[in-house]
């Protein structure tokens, strides 16, 4: 059936249109620098959004849950192991990706007859010098390296607005209540940008703005700070902080 | 770094990820009755307490190798995870290859579950490594003789543990100190629970770190194997406290100046 190249050609795009679709209605994950490290969030119907990987990495996911958990086991099993066997220092996101999970994803992808991951990931992670690093992975293998901060969504017009506006701030100079205040504010825009492209937002009980996120979602979020005393610098935001992020919005 | 195309599934066990990957704990060794006639750096004295507010891990800083000093600068108190703190006698390298797997091991399953693994699932994953290590102490190349330290979140205090060589842990109240030089300070340590000032554990921190210090200098007096401090060359105790904060080691700084204070003579 796939002997033809045009055919396998075909099967690829398919597979993209398929994968894209289903992906549609992944709600963003934000990541962004402060001036203390790294903030991830999201609001999502149930938790599940954000993971700690390793002592200065996180993840965040949108897409099929099942399939979120099988690459973050991946991510846990890789980094453990090389952390172990060599040192915490030699388990950074760049090798995760370029030598872990990027090329068995893009395998599976093309893989026609297997079935496809339905996810995109952002992973964040503080250096040894303390310098923040993003990367997006997308479904087929592809990934970006970020300096300034970066989100996945589900939509891909949605992802590409927020790429652009978390440029235009200068997030590593805020504190992480403003950073905080200024990336939900984002999160909050892109909600009217989705709405406009679909208008079937109501009917699936989709929060048009923040204060209803808060009323019927979850915010999970975390930060990874170096001023932590622990080797782990992972903490998720404490209740205080999401209370003040709330009086701030509401 | 591989990605296997099934991860692992065995609720968040480290331990199995590992030997699925092709590490053994240790490899056998067949028709090895003894250690053979070459000697392997140990010796040392490591102790815990409870005291106000929480539990002092102290340890001094030499290894040696029969007659031999080894090293000075030994690290005997390890940190496992935020809650949980090790302190080491015996082998240094099954020691510490104990610790490292304990701290994956814990951090494994945290991650990987979501959860904090259960003080008593922290005892036990101990115990299993002991257990899994008789072998080799009785050949003499990996006894080991841990103290444990952990928070424990539900009855929200601290708790103190020893272990015998095949596995078995014992919950401390009190005191307890292992090692060569333990024998020397653990009179001490009772005497100063009984008869002292006050109860160990209505001691403050400072109070609790300069007792700590003067055990291991009254160890280093009468156990070669245990290492005396050497403020000229800014060699000191090991010194963390463990509350419901997590772990804290002292900074050289503080050590050097409680040091100063604890060993001055009335």
């Amino acid at each position: 059936m796939f002997e033809e190249p045009y055919r396998w050609m075909e099967a690829v795009s398919t597979r993209h249109n398929y994968v894209q679709e289903k992906l549609k209605m992944g709600q963003p994950v934000l990541a962004v620098p402060y001036n203390e490290g790294l903030l991830i969030f999201g609001f999502a119907p149930q938790p599940g959004k954000i993971y700690e990987i390793y002592d200065r990495i996180a993840l965040g996911g949108v897409g099929h849950p099942a399939d979120v958990e099988r690459l973050r086991m991946n991510l846990l099993d890789m980094a453990h192991l090389e952390g172990f066997n060599r040192s915490a220092e030699d388990v950074t996101s760049t090798r995760l990706l370029q030598f872990g999970i990027a090329p068995a994803l893009k395998q599976n992808f093309e893989e026609i007859q297997r079935a496809p991951y339905i996810v995109r990931l952002l992973l964040v992670e503080l250096n040894a010098q303390g310098k923040p690093n993003f990367f997006r992975m997308n479904y087929d293998g592809h990934w970006e390296t970020f300096k300034n901060g970066t989100a996945i969504a589900g939509d891909e017009k949605v992802m590409d607005w927020l790429q652009r506006e978390i440029q235009k701030q200068p997030f590593a100079t805020y504190s992480l209540d403003q950073a905080l205040q200024e990336a939900s504010k984002l999160w909050n825009e892109s909600r009217k940008l989705d709405s406009d492209n679909d208008e079937d937002g109501k009917e699936n009980d989709v929060p048009e703005t923040i204060q209803e996120a808060f009323d019927q979602w979850y915010l999970e979020g975390a930060v990874l700070a170096e001023k932590s005393l622990s080797k782990a610098i992972y903490r998720p935001l404490s209740e205080d902080e999401i209370n003040r992020l709330k009086s701030s919005t509401i | 770094m591989k990605f296997q195309s099934e991860p692992n599934t065995s609720a968040g066990e480290f331990f199995e990820l590992l030997e699925n990957s092709g590490y053994r704990w240790h490899a056998k060794m067949e028709g090895v009755a003894n250690q053979n006639g070459f000697t392997v750096p140990q010796g040392t004295t490591v102790l815990a307490f409870h005291f106000k507010g929480g539990v002092i891990v102290a340890g001094d800083r030499r290894a040696t190798a029969g007659n031999s000093i080894m090293y000075e600068l030994c690290d005997k108190v390890i940190p496992i995870d935020k809650y949980t703190l090790m302190a080491i006698a015996g082998v240094p390298a099954t020691a510490f290859e104990m610790a490292r797997v304990l701290s994956h091991n814990f951090e494994y399953y945290r991650r990987s579950q979501l959860q904090t693994m259960s003080v008593e699932g922290k005892i036990r994953a101990l115990s299993k490594l002991l257990k899994e290590n008789v072998g080799m102490a009785v050949q003499g190349l990996g006894v080991v003789s841990p103290i444990f330290a952990t928070y424990d979140p539900i009855g929200k205090k601290p708790k103190i543990h020893f272990y015998d060589m095949l596995g078995a842990d014992f919950q401390i109240r009190t005191h307890t100190a292992t090692g060569s030089g333990s024998q020397i300070i653990r009179g001490i340590l009772e005497h100063e629970d009984l008869w002292g000032e006050k109860p160990l554990i209505e001691r403050t921190r400072e109070e609790a770190m300069t007792l700590a210090i003067r055990l291991l200098q009254t160890a280093a007096l009468f156990d070669s194997a245990t290492g005396q401090a050497r403020p000229e060359d800014d060699i000191y105790p090991t010194l963390a406290t463990l509350t419901s904060e997590g772990y804290r080691f002292l900074g050289d700084d503080e050590t050097a100046e409680i040091f100063k204070t604890s060993t001055q003579r009335g």
